[in-house]
Parts: structure tokens; C-alpha cells; sequence
């Protein structure tokens, strides 16, 4: 019985990565042959990076890289530090260094994901100082725009997550972001009272979340098919309404912002309190969201019937849960976290809504979902991570310093494609996602 | 006439899609507009009727806008041949007809991967890269550098490799890695409107001087397509008839070709196809570089030959609109050349609107996403229809 | 509890699958429903599990009318399913599977109480004598003891009533021997059972009483002690059944097929096929005998191409196939008729002529400079279903409105138009009435006495003692052993099926 090929054995055993069922490959065993290659690849491909950073390390000693912090509160004094570049490049390349050696030595069982997570903040940072090359760069705004980046991606990802667990397939998250950006803006502008955006914005989220789940579940369209529908017809009847109504009107695109709150005490930190406590309380329900979906998926009864809905709705169905219904609810609080996700968008800036004002934040979401393997800690880790790369972005084109910004703004999108691609590692999705189940 | 009934019964969901969509369309002329809200309160009736009138007016500018103006071509009509009249007569239903010159290729190109059974949502980067090689083409290779004719083929090669290598990424990566294309295809649009942000800003070669501008040089200074038409001043190249011609090939691929049968069979049912010695892999690559290269082919032309510049936002609207155009058209040739044609009335009819009535055009996109449900989810429409026009047969009680 | 059926109809587009069906069972007692495939007892049992609405008829519980809307409310009555495939999550352990529905919970959240859930499991698989770890993840268990999770899970909602659905198909003679010993306990303890199955020792070996579907209706009722398994396969066919497959001896030559330590790896990467050694010789025909999920599919799909070969040769009259392709082994003489059809064998969407073709289309007889020759295609479709007798409307026709009869003739002509030198049918007759079933031996037993030499793997017992002129048996990706057809007793195959080998 255990006399099984000790490589594929216990590569079996041990990885958590087992083959997508999206592969076209699967079934022709080879998946056990590409777990190994790709956990071969992955570790080339850190050791490639160790090459590169040292490169980069030998090349940057003597320059310095200068950081300045807002000491106190937004506006408030600087505290200015500088780091010599060499010191944080030899730290990169140590960390891609060990990731290779160990990714070598311990096949697929090895944990990039994480080690990834680990390095990729130093490597950012690194990276900026490079760029830098001398030049001061404010940390306190990165640091902060890089928190709130999660706010749109991450509720975005935790909505992708509640849905695709359930069963359906979702990629209209981009098209209620874009819902919930505009409701909120009019809500809040109508009613003149901030806490009207948000929830406004999250009930319409929740309404076309459940019109786009009565075209998967009653009609049996194919979930892209009707994810597309939403995110064509998000476009249009958002644009139209901000052309015909919102831009000559514009009072009802003058919502009332949701400002940062300075949280008691914790705020007057030196630095940790501005980039951590004097956030928008978008920020802190993200988290307890992510918090809290973590606990219910994993840990309670409704995350076991929506985890077995996704995975076997027969088995559901079959035990007299009622797999339509619970769908139909997840796709509800989907939808309600999208479309509050959505009202951050247009409430937290000065602007209101604008056109196609989510910007493809909704694909990234989903990006997070994959990178995250479904789970709401992981999903919201890619994020930051994402948001890092776009507050980098950000701060270097403010600082003028001389990349092309497009090539920045593609990171996400190229990243995406990576992740997607499973170069760096599969993930297993939930087995049911993107089939229509059938009741009888 | 039993041929009729065929065609009958094959246009009769979508024409009926389309019909509730536009529909439902002026429902939301007539409930977006502000001064109708207003009323609706205090004087309903005046109110609606305000709206209505408002929505008629609007749909007859579209349909002015697609077809000609009845005046006008009553005048051309009465004019004994008067170039001038005739063209202002029949430039509605020309620019129309261009207008779906890119619908039908890129429509074309999503429906041979959509009948591989591949989601290829990437119609609109592959379409960019398309126009990006032709544009690069046009500017190396014309202004008389080689004869106008091999320009152009050269324009149309260099726009087929463009959208190919750009749909070869996420077939590739079906294919052998089982990345969902879906999402690739998505991700590879948006990189490649960032691209061509890059191009057109950041080389002298290619922006157009001063160079305060993220466009293109002119390019109609480098390669001119022929028009087809008699009347110089309407605009319709041979981009049409190479739309058609590519109709037909596609057709023929498909339907009569041992690649096409491979090709159906692996979007029909992936495994039978491998049982029967079709290689999964090869199709689904296969199925995504005839995808791009007519998606490419159509942004090499219509760049250079009808918007005669290159700029980001060049693939617009068209990726998401040829889905609509594919799945309307049953991912049939013929029939995607009809919807197109379809769409592209209303596209320009749309652009008419929004001048006279300052509707945006946008509701189209609105009404595309309708179409799509109603196309997928047929018994969605035909309830419709039965339900509020015809009341259910009540039962007799017993 | 009392279960009564009575007069349940059911009719979907085309089908009448059950047709005013009376059936009853009373505490304590094993009823065993027999039918053939497409009979309508799954359709009755979806009906009684209340995944279907009966368009007439009643169910009756200790006389009380019932009626279910939804499988809960059919739970709630106290119906357990077993269904024939196993309705559980890959991804969740033991206890998790058997309490979903009617999961413990604690605190304002609905917390999963795990503690009391794997205890009640224990405390249910100790009591009942089902030995299972509350704590395995289900994607590890054996299908022997996934099985004993479903019981679980019906005992877990306090069944009265249990309803086992063709159970035997995945356990080995002595596994169905244990169920057997299971089911007499129960039954013992009052609960009420229901045995579907087409398997006619079975009803009589565990049966109570006999009830016997055949196309949607009741057949006949008998009880064991009045049953022959030949009078049994006359109620459920409707005619007179020859229970073996006539045929000659067998003119036995040299070997076409010769495969030597053949490792193939499934798709968890483990060792499906370990180290398989074995020919097949020009005029016989080797019947691969194994509970399913042996390594048999794995088996195939790696001499079919369909797999990658390990390690190991596969060796057709002295050509290497083991790194051959699909296309390589057909085109070779191997006539592969697939064990899944719907998911293999055809193209749903594709018309039969285009399914006739389907690996055949790349010849130059139907391919003309990369173009279908749509005329030689037309002739040879229509010779073919002359040929085997295929029943449709036109061959323009979609290969989906065919029955599964038809549909499978279609993979056989296609098969067999090649020139055959192995046959590799797997499950050939699966889920196929018995005329169809005696059609389709008759032709491979045609293959086999033309001189081809036949590999037919099936997970049921009789089809492979008919057939067999040598019986192998797979178990744990093992060929424990090869008998001849005469020493190869239901016996002796049953306990290499259980990978017992003395």
C-alpha cells in the first residue's frame, strides 16, 4: 500500500496545492509531475531574484535612501531618517535567498505563499529607495494609501470569496463596485448624511448581486456570461446616469465624505498613530470584516453549508439544506460587501463619482481571491500587497522620478496574470464554482 | 417558405432581445431625466408624457442617425444626382455600416474562441495590439517607403501578428497551465491600453508633434485604404468587404475545415475531443491566434484606415460590445455580421441621439447588457413576452 | 415504521419513468427493488428522498399520507438516502460530513460545536459496529468506507426508513457480504430498508421480499424463498434472458498485446497502476476483473493514450504504445469503447455523423486538403447505422437526443471501423438495458473470433465471468492474479477482488 513512487507520494501527501479544476490538464496524471516542476520552477525563479538583488546590492552601496515620517497627525512635523539602500538589498536578497534553498529542499510542501508575503514588503521598500536614489520621500502618505487601497480590493475580494465559496462564479465584482460608487455618491448627497452613502450603496450592491444571482440560478446562464452583464451594464447605466444626470445636477454628486477619525490615544503615537489610527473607519470594518468572515467560513455552521455548497451542492442538497436559497444569501452578502466597498470609492475622496471611477479595482479583487486560495486573511495580505506596488506608484510619479508610469500602473494587472497563471503556485478552488446546480 | 420559418425562428429571440431592450431603454430615458421625476408628483400624467415625447424624440434622432434622415433622402431623391445631397443623404447608413466594421471582426474573433469553449473576453486588448501593429506598419512602411498596396498588406500582417501574440499569452496559459482566461484576457486589456499609452507618449517616432499629446501621428499621411464608394466624401474603405470576406472564411473554417471540426469538438467536449486524438493544448492555442489575429487584423484597419490614429482608449467599448455581437449572433458568422451590422445602427444612430437629444450613447451599453441576458437566458425573454401580454389560461374550477 | 407507495407517477418530457408504482415495506423488514437500468427506480427514490414531486400518487408513512417538497422535509419523516454515488464533500473529514444539515452548534453565531459533533459520531459508528475515523478527510477513505460515512449520515438523522441505491456496485462479493451483515442488523433493530439493485443474487440473499420494476411499472412481487435468479431476470426483462453469453471456443494465437510493469499515476499523483504484467493474446478475450476504483480506469487510459505511462512497457504486436498518443494507439488497430461515454466517448452538440468520425475525420477518406469530405462522411454514417442497427431519425441528427443504447452502438461502429487488432472496452454495457447489453457482447465476442484480441475491464462480476475466456483481477492498482475461464469461480474472483490472494 505504501509502496508508492516516494516522489509523487510525497509530494501527494504533503501539498496543499492540488490541481485546479479549471486545468485542462487534469486527468492525465501529469499533475503530480507538473506539482514538482512548478515547485522546481518556483525555486529557479527565487533564485533568480537573489541573483538580480544582488546585483542591485553591489550597485547601490553608497547611496542613501532618505525617508521622511509625519510625526503626530497629518500636517503635523517631520522626523526625517535615512537608510543606507545597500543595507535593505542585502536583506532582499537574503530573503529570496533562503525562500530558494528552502523551496528547493522542501518541494511543494514549502509555504511561498507566505514567504512571499514576508518579503515583498521589504522588497517594495527596496525597491522605492532605489528608485528614490537619493531624493525624500514622504512614508507616513504611502504607508497610509497603501492601507486604504485595501479597503476597495479587499471587500471586493471578501465579497468574490462569500460567492465563489457558495457555489457561483463571480466576476461582476467590478460592476457593483461601480453600482455602489454611485448610489452612495447620490444617497449621501440626497439625504445630506454620511452614513447614508454606505449603506445605500451596499443595499443597491446586494440588488444587482441578487438580479445577477436569479440569471445564474433561475435562467441557468453561465456565471460569466452573467458577470459580464452586470459589469457592461454597471458601465453603461452608471456613465449614462453621471452624463445625464449627476454632471448637469451636480448637487447630487456632492456627497458628504467620510473623513479619517483620529482614534483616541492610539492616534498620538509617533508615526504608527498617523499611518495606523488616524484612518478612514473604512479601514477598520475592512478589517473586522475580514476578521469576522474568517471566523464564519471556517468556524460556524453557515460557513459549513456555504464551504459544502461550493464544493458538492449535491451533498448539500441531499441532506435537506436548501443549496438555492443559501446561494441566493451569499450572493446578498456578496453583494452587500461589494457595493459597500464601492461607496469607499467615491465617498472618501473630494470628487463624488466620476466615470468608470472603480478602474478595474474589481478585477484586482479577484486576483486577490485566487492569490488568497479563497481565503479572507490571505485575499486581504494580497491586497496590501497590491496596494503597495500602486502607492508606489503613486509616490514615485509624484516625486517625478523618471519610469514610465504606465509600466507601474500594469504591476497589478501583470501580477494578476501571474498569480492566475499558477507560475508561482496553484491553488485549489472551491469544485463547484461556475456550475449551475439542479434541484430536482 | 419553409426556409423562412427557419430563418424566422432562428432571428426570433434576438430580435425580440433586442426589441425589449431598446424597450426597456426608453423606460430609462424617460425615468432618468429630471424634470420628469419632478412632475411626477404633482402632474403624473403631464409628467409621463413629457418623458414619452422626450424618448420618442430621442429614438428618432437614433434612428435618423442610422438610417437617414427621410428629408434628406427624399431631397437626393428629387435632385437628379446631386453628389452633395446624396452624400448628406447616405452618410448616416455609411457611417453606420462603418461603425460595424470592427464589431464584425471582432465579433468573429471572440466567436472561434467562444465555439472552442474558450471565454476570450480579451477581444478588446487583442483589437489595441491589432491596431498597434498596423499603426507601427503604417508609419515604417508607407508614405511611399514601399507601394501603397504593399503597405497595406503589410498594415493588415502586422495588425493579424499584433492581436495574435496578444491572445497567444492567455491560450498559452490555458493551455498549458490552466490559467482561467477569463481573467488573463481581462488583465491583458487593460495592459494593453496601458501599453499604447506608452507608445504614444513616449516616442517621437510614433506621438504626434508637438508631442503634448498621448495620439498618434496622422496617419492617413502614411497609408490611405481605398474607398469602395463612388462618392468621395463617404468614408466607406475596403475594410468592409475584408470584414465580409473574413465572414466567410471563418465560415468556411468552421464548418467545413478538419481544424474547425477539432476546434468544435474540443469547445463541445474537451475530454471526447482528447479520446479522439485532438490535442486540448493545440486547440485551445490554435482557437486563440485565429481569435487575435482577426480581432488584430480588424484594429489594424480600422486604426489606420478609419480613425487613421492611434490612441489608448482606441479599443473602447468594441470588446464588450463584440460579446454582445458574438452571442446575439449565435457565434455563427452570418450571423454575426447581421448583428453587427445591427449594432452598428445603433451606434451611430446613438451618436445622433446624443447631439440632438444630449442622451449619452452609453445607454448602449446598457442595452447590450440587456440583450446578452436575454440571449442567454432565452426562456427570460419569451417570458416576457407571454407574461403582461397574455394572461394565463385560468383554471375552470372543478 | 411502515413505508407505502401508491400508485406514484411520473412522467418527464418523453419518459413516463414511473408509472402508477405501488410499493410497500413494513418495520424491520428488507424490501429489495429490482429493475434494470432505466426500470425508474432511481426516479422513484428521488421521488421518496423528495428531490422530484410525483405527478400523482400518494406516500404513505404508518398510514398517514406525507408529502415532501424538499429533501429536508423527507429526512424529517425519517427517510435516509444512499445514494449510488456518494453524496459527500471531498474536502470535509468524517464528522463533518455526517452531521452537515444537522449540525450541533453553540453560541449567538452558530458556532460549529466540533467537540459534540465528533463525539456523537464516534459514539453512532461504535454503536452500529461502522468502524470509520471521525477525523479522516472523506478524499482519503477508501469508497468501501465512504460508504459507511453515508450509512452514517441517515443513522445520524434517526432513519426509520433506509434506502440503499445500487450499494454493492463499488464493494468487492465479501464487502457486499459485510453490508449484507450490516443491513440484517438494522433491519433486526427496526429499521425498515429498501435494496435497489439489477443484481439478482443479491435481493435474493438479503431480501425480505421482492419487488420487481421493469419500464416504469411493477413488474411482479415474489419473496426469496419463490425467486430464481432466472425467473427474477424474466420479470425484470420481460421475456426469456440468457443469463451467459453463448459463444465458441476460443482459437487462441499469439500475443498482440504484451504490457510489463506498467506504473501509472493517478491524478493525485499517487500509484494507480503498480507494476501491471500481462498480455493479451489474438482471439481471446481478458476480462479485468476489480472493484472500481482499483486502478482499472487508470489502467486503460494509460494503454489508450489518455494517460502518461510512468513507467513500463506497453508493447501492440511488437510497436511500443507506451508513449504513444491517442491518435498513435488508435490508428495502431486498438478500438478503445471508453467507460464513461458522455464524458469520452461522444461529442454532445455534434451530429451522429460527426460523432462517427470523431477520431477517424484526419483519414484520407474524409479529408480532402484540410477539408471534410461531407460526402464520403454521409455514406459511411449511413452504412453504419445500417450495419449496427442504430435508431434515428436521420444521422444530421444531435447524438444527445439518441438513447443510451443507440449512442453507445455509435462508439462501437466507430470503433470497429477501423481495422481492429485490440479491443479496449471499458464498462462497456454501463447503465444499458439488456437488449442492448446482449447486442454489444455479441459484437465484441464478433471481434474477438475474427482474430482481435479483447481487453474488457468491468467492475461487474457477471459480465466479466460470461465473457472472460481469462479472468484478471485489479485491486489497489495490483493484478493480484490471472485465472483461466474455468478456474475463475465467483469464488475465487471475490477474493482477489478483496486483494486476498490465498
Amino acid at each position: 500500500m505504501n509502496k508508492r513512487k516516494p516522489v509523487a507520494a510525497a509530494r501527494a501527501k504533503t501539498t496543499t496545492s492540488a490541481p485546479a479544476k479549471r486545468s485542462v490538464s487534469v486527468g492525465d496524471g501529469a499533475d503530480a509531475h507538473q506539482q514538482l516542476i512548478a515547485s522546481r520552477v518556483r525555486a529557479g525563479l527565487f533564485a533568480l531574484f537573489t541573483l538580480l538583488s544582488l546585483a542591485i546590492t553591489a550597485g547601490s552601496a553608497g547611496v542613501e535612501g532618505n525617508f521622511a515620517f509625519w510625526v503626530d497627525k497629518v500636517g503635523g512635523t517631520d522626523v526625517a531618517f535615512s537608510v543606507p539602500v545597500v543595507l535593505l538589498w542585502a536583506a532582499v536578497t537574503a530573503g529570496f535567498g533562503a525562500m530558494a534553498a528552502l523551496q528547493l529542499v522542501r518541494g511543494a510542501s514549502f509555504r511561498w505563499r507566505l514567504a512571499i508575503g514576508l518579503v515583498s514588503p521589504v522588497l517594495v521598500f527596496a525597491l522605492l529607495t532605489r528608485l528614490l536614489d537619493g531624493t525624500t520621500a514622504n512614508l507616513t502618505v504611502f504607508f497610509t494609501s497603501t492601507l486604504l487601497y485595501t479597503v476597495p480590493v479587499g471587500i471586493g475580494a471578501l465579497a468574490g470569496i462569500v460567492s465563489e465559496r457558495s457555489g457561483i462564479l463571480n466576476i461582476s465584482v467590478e460592476g457593483k463596485l461601480l453600482f455602489g460608487a454611485m448610489i452612495g455618491s447620490i444617497a449621501s448627497s440626497i439625504t445630506g448624511i454620511a452614513i447614508a452613502g454606505p449603506i445605500a450603496g451596499a443595499i443597491f450592491g446586494a440588488l444587482v448581486s441578487l438580479f445577477f444571482a436569479w440569471l445564474c440560478i433561475r435562467y441557468r446562464v453561465d456565471q460569466i456570461i452573467a458577470g459580464t452583464v452586470i459589469n457592461i451594464g454597471a458601465l453603461g447605466v452608471t456613465t449614462f446616469a453621471y452624463l445625464r444626470i449627476l454632471q448637469p445636477y451636480s448637487e447630487f454628486n456632492r456627497p458628504i465624505g467620510i473623513t479619517p477619525i483620529q482614534i483616541p490615544f492610539l492616534s498620538d503615537i509617533p508615526i504608527l498613530g498617523p499611518i495606523l489610527f488616524s484612518l478612514s473607519p473604512y479601514f477598520y470594518i475592512a478589517v473586522g470584516f475580514v476578521l469576522f468572515f474568517t471566523y464564519m467560513i471556517y468556524r460556524t455552521r453557515w460557513g459549513l453549508r456555504l464551504r459544502a455548497a461550493g464544493e458538492q451542492p449535491n451533498a448539500a442538497g441531499t441532506v435537506g439544506i436548501d443549496v438555492v436559497k443559501l446561494r441566493y444569501r451569499a450572493m446578498l452578502v456578496a453583494g452587500l460587501l461589494a457595493g459597500f466597498a464601492g461607496s469607499y470609492i467615491s465617498l472618501s475622496g473630494t470628487g463624488g463619482f466620476g466615470i468608470n471611477t472603480s478602474a478595474g479595482q474589481g478585477f484586482i479583487a479577484l486576483a486577490a481571491v485566487i492569490f488568497g486560495a479563497w481565503n479572507p486573511i490571505y485575499a486581504f495580505g494580497a491586497a496590501l500587497i497590491f496596494g503597495m506596488t500602486s502607492s508606489a506608484t503613486t509616490l514615485l510619479s509624484g516625486l517625478g522620478v523618471l519610469i514610465p508610469p504606465q509600466i507601474l500602473l500594469s504591476m497589478p494587472y501583470i501580477v494578476t496574470i501571474i498569480v492566475v497563471a499558477g507560475l508561482i503556485g496553484r491553488v485549489r478552488a472551491p469544485a463547484s464554482a461556475g456550475r449551475p446546480y439542479d434541484q430536482g | 417558405m419553409n426556409g423562412l420559418k427557419k430563418f424566422g425562428s432562428k432571428i426570433r429571440i434576438p430580435a425580440l432581445s433586442i426589441s425589449v431592450a431598446l424597450l426597456v431603454g426608453a423606460l430609462f430615458i424617460i425615468f432618468t431625466d429630471i424634470e420628469v421625476l419632478g412632475g411626477l408628483l404633482s402632474d403624473p400624467i403631464g409628467a409621463l408624457s413629457l418623458g414619452v415625447g422626450r424618448a420618442a424624440t430621442a429614438y428618432s434622432a437614433l434612428f435618423r442617425g442610422a438610417f437617414g434622415d427621410p428629408e434628406n433622402i427624399g431631397k437626393a431623391l428629387a435632385s437628379n444626382g446631386d453628389i452633395k445631397l446624396w452624400a448628406r443623404a447616405l452618410r448616416p447608413i455609411v457611417e453606420s455600416v462603418v461603425a460595424s466594421v470592427p464589431l464584425i471582426f471582432v465579433g468573429l474573433g471572440v466567436s472561434v474562441a467562444f465555439r472552442t469553449g474558450i471565454f476570450n473576453i480579451g477581444g478588446a486588448g487583442q483589437y489595441t495590439m491589432g491596431a498597434v501593429g498596423g499603426t507601427i506598419a503604417a508609419l515604417v512602411f508607407g508614405a511611399g517607403v514601399t507601394p501603397a498596396p504593399i503597405a497595406i498588406l503589410l498594415v493588415m500582417i502586422f495588425g493579424v501578428i499584433g492581436g495574435a501574440a496578444w491572445a497567444f499569452i492567455p491560450g498559452y496559459l490555458k493551455a498549458r497551465v490552466g490559467a482561467s482566461e477569463v481573467i488573463t484576457t481581462i488583465m491583458l486589456n487593460f495592459i494593453a491600453g496601458q501599453f499604447v499609452f506608452f507608445l504614444v507618449s513616449n516616442f517621437e517616432f510614433i506621438q504626434k508633434p508637438p508631442r503634448n499629446q498621448p495620439v498618434s501621428k496622422e496617419l492617413s499621411q502614411f497609408v490611405d485604404l481605398p474607398g469602395i464608394l463612388p462618392i468621395a466624401a463617404l468614408r466607406l474603405d475596403i475594410s468592409i468587404i475584408i470584414a465580409l470576406l473574413t465572414a466567410v472564411a471563418v465560415s468556411w473554417f468552421l464548418f467545413r475545415s478538419t481544424r474547425g471540426f477539432e476546434l468544435r469538438a474540443a469547445g463541445l467536449n474537451l475530454a471526447a475531443a482528447k479520446y479522439a486524438g485532438i490535442g486540448a493544448g493545440t486547440s485551445i492555442i490554435t482557437a486563440m491566434l485565429i481569435s487575435g489575429a482577426i480581432s488584430g487584423l480588424g484594429g489594424a484597419l480600422v486604426a489606420v484606415g478609419t480613425i487613421k490614429q492611434l490612441s489608448p482608449g482606441i479599443g473602447g467599448s468594441v470588446g464588450f460590445t463584440a460579446i454582445a455581437v458574438a452571442l446575439v449572433g449565435g457565434t455563427r458568422p452570418s450571423g454575426v455580421v447581421a448583428t453587427a451590422l445591427v449594432f452598428g445602427l445603433l451606434q451611430h444612430g446613438g451618436s445622433l441621439m446624443q447631439v440632438e437629444t444630449s442622451i449619452p450613447i452609453e445607454m448602449l451599453l446598457f442595452i447590450q447588457a440587456l440583450v446578452i441576458a436575454f440571449i442567454a437566458a432565452p426562456e427570460l425573454t419569451l417570458g416576457i413576452l407571454k407574461n403582461p401580454f397574455r394572461r394565463r389560461p385560468r383554471s375552470v374550477g372543478k | 415504521m411502515r413505508l407505502e407507495l401508491q400508485k406514484i407517477t411520473k412522467q418527464f418530457p418523453g419518459v413516463l419513468a414511473n408509472d402508477r408504482i405501488s410499493i410497500s415495506v413494513d418495520k424491520g423488514q428488507v424490501l429489495g427493488l429490482l429493475g434494470e437500468n432505466g426500470a425508474g427506480k432511481t426516479t422513484l427514490m428521488n421521488i421518496l428522498s423528495g428531490l422530484y414531486k410525483p405527478d400523482s400518487g400518494k406516500i404513505l408513512i404508518d398510514g398517514k399520507e406525507r408529502i415532501f417538497r424538499d429533501p429536508a422535509q423527507a429526512i424529517d419523516a425519517g427517510i435516509g438516502m444512499v445514494h449510488q454515488h456518494f453524496m459527500l464533500v471531498p474536502v470535509f473529514d468524517v464528522t463533518e460530513s455526517v452531521v452537515l444539515g444537522n449540525e450541533p452548534t453553540k453560541g449567538p453565531l452558530g458556532s460549529f460545536d466540533r467537540a459534540t459533533a465528533r463525539a456523537q459520531v464516534a459514539e453512532l459508528s461504535k454503536r452500529h459496529g461502522l468502524h470509520v475515523d471521525p477525523d479522516a478527510k472523506i478524499e482519503s477513505l477508501p469508497v468501501g468506507v465512504r460508504q459507511r460515512v453515508e450509512i452514517l449520515k441517515a443513522l445520524y438523522r434517526k432513519s426509520d426508513i433506509l434506502v440503499l441505491d445500487e450499494p454493492s456496485a463499488v464493494l468487492t462479493p465479501q464487502e457486499t457480504e459485510e453490508l449484507f451483515e450490516i443491513i440484517r442488523g438494522l433491519a433486526r433493530g427496526g429499521t425498515s430498508v429498501i435494496f435497489i439493485t439489477h443484481k439478482l443474487n443479491e435481493v435474493i440473499a438479503v431480501a425480505d421480499k421482492i419487488t420487481v420494476l421493469r419500464r416504469g411499472a411493477v413488474a411482479g412481487e415474489t419473496i426469496p424463498k419463490k425467486a430464481t435468479a432466472a425467473k427474477l431476470a424474466e420479470m425484470m426483462v420481460g421475456r426469456e434472458v440468457q443469463l451467459t453469453v453463448s459463444r465458441s471456443k476460443s482459437k487462441v494465437a499469439e500475443p498482440i498485446l504484451q504490457v510489463k510493469g506498467l506504473n501509472v499515476l493517478n491524478d493525485a499523483g499517487g500509484l494507480a497502476v503498480n507494476s501491471a504484467t500481462f498480455d493479451v493474446r489474438s482471439g481471446e478475450i481478458l476480462a479485468v476483473a476489480g472493484v472500481q476504483g482499483n486502478g482499472q480506469t487508470e489502467l486503460v487510459e494509460a494503454l489508450t493514450g489518455l494517460r502518461l505511462v510512468d513507467s513500463g512497457t506497453v508493447v501492440l504486436e511488437k510497436k511500443p504504445l507506451h508513449a504513444g498518443s491517442p491518435r498513435e494507439i488508435a490508428m495502431a488497430g486498438v478500438a478503445h469503447i471508453p467507460e464513461d461515454r458522455n464524458r469520452d466517448g461522444m461529442v454532445k452538440g455534434m451530429t451522429i455523423a460527426e460523432n462517427y468520425i470523431l477520431n477517424t475525420y484526419h483519414l484520407p477518406q474524409f479529408n480532402k486538403n484540410g477539408l471534410l469530405n461531407r460526402k464520403a462522411i454521409a455514406a459511411a454514417t449511413e452504412q453504419a447505422v445500417k450495419d449496427f442497427d442504430i435508431r434515428t431519425p436521420s444521422i444530421s441528427t444531435d447524438i444527445a437526443s439518441l438513447s443510451g443504447g443507440n449512442q453507445q452502438k455509435v462508439i462501437v461502429a466507430r470503433e470497429f471501423s477501423r481495422n481492429v487488432r485490440l479491443v479496449i472496452a471499458a464498462q462497456p454495457t454501463r447503465g444499458l438495458d439488456v437488449g442492448s447489453i446482449e447486442y454489444i457482447h455479441r459484437r465484441i465476442v464478433e471481434q474477438r473470433d475474427a482474430g482481435a484480441a479483447v481487453l474488457i475491464v468491468s467492475t461487474e462480476l457477471d459480465e466479466v465471468l460470461a465473457l472472460g475466456d481469462r479472468v484478471a483481477v485489479m485491486y489497489e492498482g495490483r493484478i493480484v492474479g490471472i485465472l483461466d475461464a474455468k478456474e475463475a469461480t465467483r469464488e475465487r474472483v471475490g477474493l482477489l477482488m478483496g486483494g486476498i490472494t490465498k
